[in-house]
């Protein structure tokens, strides 16, 4: 029981942790609320069905064909609906929740409400101490860890990734050192829907595949990112681990917790926000003329 | 001559900030801007360095208002008052803000190589961080620390390193004293008059009149937007006016 509880908890820390991690980037950077993160993370998700089941391409092609795609409606989006209003934020949260309802409604009326799944990459399971994990739990766990690592390398060593760590810190600042402020933007924007696409491709063969499947992911991800802390890295990562492993808790401790992991979720963030409403690294934005 | 504003006029929204103003700064010299608050030093830098016309661009019908910004401003023989603000700065046009304002979460070597971000030639980055360092020794020894641990006056440091970083031929520094301890504020002094034997213009803005003047080669005085004096600082202390109403002296 107490393992099943961490192997979950680590898996659902690790998939909201790039989610959370991707929207805190472009939030931090273009002081966007991207709504439709989570819509886009369903559409990889989507994709990934149609490459594999309707037109039977080997997964993993499949799966990098999906996130190509999902980044390149990234980035339509954001050109076409945020970025003629990015400076309206109130507009651009509006904006990005209509994104999210026209993507639902598009998948809904394309695939209807089914219920549909894509099959594991690898059969059969492990058994760690007693309890059988499936490899494909173990492989998405990885492959997360992996690309989380991967994110970190690309924040601190490159130089996209200075210049979007200078940008989320302060714009003005790093546009007097020669950062072409949109243009980081706009790289962010991809950086953030490909993590996105990225963990929708890992975690598809772990869920059922429908049009309302980024709700709850949306809702854990903004909990999350207030928990951590508005536009923290830091944060959303430790965040993401905190409400992953409260989520499993839940769900195998309580009777029919698998109702309750929003309201739990929705309840820290209203306590964070009660308590302590810069979160746990709370970042103080600069101070805008 | 290496920068020349004429004409120069901003508002935001109704209320105009610089008024019809024209002013220049030739190769090698350091000259200053003074002037009481809300005269318009900061925006006059704001101009020149391409923000004001950043923020008319973004802020364009939102809460800021309106942003108007007329004039010529050439710099280097170019004229660059419609040149974006990330392009200005390749120009050796460099601006160390008011505030100092360092990337307050990242280190002080990361802050140094934004500066530095245009800069794609990696030996002459490393042996601009070794000038700094030899500048700013502090900073060398503080390299891996988070810069917004650092003290108000190793922040200032870091600033204009972080701006000597992104190879500058005119650098503009606003109010790098203000808010420091008095001996920090002499060292402050010195070090710009260093910059200025690397071969650097520098357009300062200092509320310290009395130091500035004594290392400036000409000084600009500014009220309401516009320049009411200049010279160099002796002329302007005989001044009685001047000297009681602008300087405060």
């Amino acid at each position: 029981m107490i393992l099943d509880i961490i192997i979950d908890g680590l898996i659902k820390g690790s998939v909201y942790a790039l989610l959370a991690i991707g929207f805190s980037l472009v939030l931090g950077v273009a002081r966007i609320i991207n709504i439709a993160h989570t819509a886009l993370y369903m559409t990889a998700a989507y994709l990934i069905y149609v490459g594999t089941k309707l037109m039977g391409l080997p997964a993993p092609l499949a799966m990098v064909a999906s996130v190509v795609l999902t980044v390149l409606l990234g980035l339509l989006v954001y050109t076409l609906f945020i970025k003629p209003i990015q400076e309206h934020e109130a507009a651009v949260l509006i904006a990005t929740i209509a994104v999210a309802m026209m993507i639902q409604e598009v998948f809904l009326m394309v695939f209807g409400g089914h219920y549909l799944g894509v099959n594991p990459l690898i059969d059969g399971y492990a058994t760690i101490l007693g309890v059988k994990v499936t490899y494909q739990h173990l492989l998405a766990l990885g492959l997360a860890l992996v690309v989380l690592v991967a994110t970190r390398l690309f924040l601190v060593k490159t130089r996209l990734g200075l210049a979007i760590r200078s940008t989320a810190q302060d714009r003005e600042v790093a546009n007097l050192m020669g950062m072409n402020v949109t243009r980081v933007a706009m790289s962010t924007m991809a950086v953030s829907v490909g993590m996105a696409a990225v963990t929708g491709a890992i975690v598809v063969p772990l869920v059922t595949v429908e049009p309302t499947m980024w709700m709850h992911p949306l809702i854990m991800m903004l909990a999350i990112v207030v928990l951590g802390g508005l536009g923290s890295i830091e944060g959303s990562f430790v965040g993401a681990y905190i409400l992953g492993f409260a989520e499993s808790l839940v769900v195998f401790m309580v009777p029919m917790g698998s109702f309750l992991k929003d309201s739990v979720a929705l309840s820290i963030m209203i306590l964070v926000l009660l308590m302590r409403p810069e979160g746990l690294f709370g970042v103080s934005f600069e101070e805008e003329r | 001559m290496l920068l020349e504003v004429s004409n120069l006029t901003v508002c935001y929204d109704k209320a105009m900030i610089i008024n019809d103003l024209s002013m220049h700064v030739a190769e090698g010299e350091l000259v200053s801007l003074v002037g009481p608050n809300g005269a318009g030093k900061t925006t006059l830098l704001r101009a020149i360095t391409g923000l004001v016309a950043w923020e008319k661009a973004t802020l364009r019908g939102t809460a800021g208002g309106d942003v108007t910004l007329e004039g010529r401003i050439s710099f280097d023989g170019r004229s660059i008052e419609k040149t974006p603000a990330h392009e200005i700065v390749r120009m050796g046009l460099v601006h160390c803000p008011e505030r100092r304002r360092p990337f307050r979460e990242i280190s002080v070597l990361e802050n140094l190589m934004a500066g530095a971000y245009l800069n794609l030639d990696k030996a002459q980055v490393q042996a601009d961080l070794e000038t700094v360092y030899t500048l700013f020794p502090v900073l060398a020894k503080r390299s891996k620390q988070v810069s917004g641990t650092l003290s108000g006056g190793e922040q200032q440091m870091l600033a204009v390193g972080r701006s000597l970083m992104s190879r500058p031929k005119l650098l503009c520094i606003d109010e790098p004293s203000t808010g420091l301890a008095p001996l920090m504020r002499r060292e402050v002094f010195k070090k710009i008059q260093q910059i200025r034997e690397l071969g650097i213009t520098i357009l300062l803005v200092e509320q310290e009149v009395a130091r500035v003047f004594k290392i400036a080669n000409r000084n600009y005085v500014l009220s309401s937007g516009k320049i009411i004096a200049q010279g160099k600082g002796e002329e302007l202390l005989e001044d009685e006016v001047i000297r009681k109403t602008y300087l405060g002296l």
